[in-house]
């Protein structure tokens, strides 16, 4: 797997603005990128403290307010 | 006088060890213990259970870890309206130092009922009884004291192996460096779940697979030999001179693999027939063992009847090296997981998605090569039991 550039992480945050929340395998299709790519970069996000998780059943991602 | 709990009294009355006996004895410094064994009680008389097993419940940015417990009359039973679990991360291969066992005691103590139950059939610490409002310390103590929470939910349930070459001299790969590679890897499919349902990745070091990985796991790691069996002709000698019956290690090789040479006093081996069974290393450990060259056999789909029946593992790689980083396993995984999500419905087990889909087709979309040793669900039900 790859290293995560800046610049996924800022297409990430920015898809994040346009939906309340978003599934990993979602914001990886949407944006066309690797999914495991995807997920490393929203668990650096989140530890950035940039996003935050939600548990509804499942896990999604959402902007930290 | 009467006991409040005439019914689960008779639960003390056996030959084994009871756990009324021990909520008891936490009863005496717990009331949680006391409520408990009260909303038993009741459950037993009423024929129906008293708990709502589920409900979110959680702890920062985790999702899995904490699995939420409620009971259904929380004006008569205070102390247990809400009755958490926590599932804690077990060290692979289960060895502590009192020292830890302490730590996590003291916390235990502090925030919940002091029950535990080492260790779940998952393999993780249970952690029995919490309340809401302390779910969020007890987890910022025990992460303080170096635990991390384990798997729940529709995510990675904690890794689990066996103790390995800790204690085995069995194991043909290194059980406990594989599970806490893999748990450090796959942390965050541990803490947040994201998938159709559970899966499981159980390691166990040699074909004995003493953690029924086979039976328990949608990923069984199991410890295996691509050379021979190794054989000391001389301790085979010995076995038969001191009357150990050789045919029932002939006899019973599955595959008849080996032949006992009587005349010349010798154990005939045919390497590639061995189906490394572990029978006959079990039987004579001073005289055979495994070969040389560890690594392991790949299955997937073992998983207890929730959906449809019980499943055993099946083999998908029929060996594979094992060696750090694990690249290949992790990659394996990764596709597997992939291939899942994208087309598993909602509680659909890996096996039952394959069994939907077609083994063919999972092995095409996995780019795995068909071989022979990949019997697609070579006994389906692990309940079978021998009559004497």
């Amino acid at each position: 797997m790859g290293e995560v550039s800046e610049e996924l992480k800022q297409k990430i945050l920015e898809y994040l603005k346009t939906v309340s929340k978003a599934k990993n395998r979602d914001i990886a299709r949407a944006l066309n990128e690797d999914k495991h790519l995807v997920d490393k970069a929203i668990g650096e996000l989140s530890k950035e403290g940039k996003i935050e998780y939600i548990f509804l059943g499942t896990s999604f991602v959402k902007i930290k307010e | 006088m009467e006991s409040e709990t005439p019914l689960l009294d008779e639960l003390e009355k056996g030959r084994w060890p009871s756990f009324v006996k021990e909520i008891k004895r936490a009863a005496k410094k717990n009331k949680a213990a006391l409520d408990l064994l009260r909303v038993e009680e009741l459950s037993y008389k009423d024929k129906i259970t008293h708990w709502k097993h589920g409900g979110i419940v959680g702890v920062t940015g985790y999702g899995g870890g904490v699995i939420g417990r409620y009971c259904d009359k929380p004006e008569e039973y205070p102390e247990v309206a809400a009755f958490h679990t926590f599932r804690v991360n077990h060290p692979a291969g289960w060895f502590y130092k009192t020292e830890a066992l302490r730590k996590i005691c003291d916390i235990w103590e502090k925030y919940g009922s002091g029950m535990t139950n080492f260790h779940g059939s998952t393999g993780d610490i249970i952690l029995l009884g919490a309340k809401t409002e302390n779910l969020q310390p007890c987890f910022n103590e025990l992460t303080e004291a170096g635990f991390d929470l384990g798997g729940s939910g529709s995510g990675l349930r904690t890794i689990s192996g066996c103790v390995g070459p800790a204690r085995c001299e069995w194991a043909t790969i290194d059980t406990l460096d594989i599970t806490y590679d893999l748990t450090m890897e796959f942390q965050d499919e541990i803490h947040r779940p994201r998938w159709p349902y559970k899966f499981k990745i159980k390691i166990s070091g040699c074909p004995n697979d003493c953690v029924a990985a086979i039976a328990r796991a949608d990923f069984t790691i199991i410890g295996t030999w691509r050379d021979s069996i190794r054989i000391d002709q001389e301790a085979v000698r010995e076995y038969v001179k001191n009357g150990f019956d050789i045919e029932t290690v002939v006899r019973k090789c599955p595959t008849e693999a080996i032949s006992w040479d009587e005349k010349n006093k010798v154990l005939n081996f045919v390497p590639e027939d061995c189906t490394r069974c572990m029978h006959c290393i079990n039987k004579m450990p001073k005289a055979i063992r495994p070969g040389t060259e560890g690594g392991a056999t790949i299955l997937v789909g073992g998983k207890a009847p929730i959906l449809k029946g019980a499943y055993l593992s099946w083999v998908i790689v029929p060996f594979m090296k094992m060696e750090p980083p694990y690249s290949e396993v992790k990659s394996l995984l990764r596709k597997i997981w992939d291939w899942w999500d994208e087309h598993g419905r909602t509680r659909e087990r890996l096996a039952e998605l394959i069994e939907r889909l077609s083994f063919a087709r999972f092995l095409k979309d996995m780019g795995l090569p068909v071989q022979p040793q990949m019997v697609f669900r070579p006994r389906s039900n692990p309940y079978v039991f021998f009559r004497r």
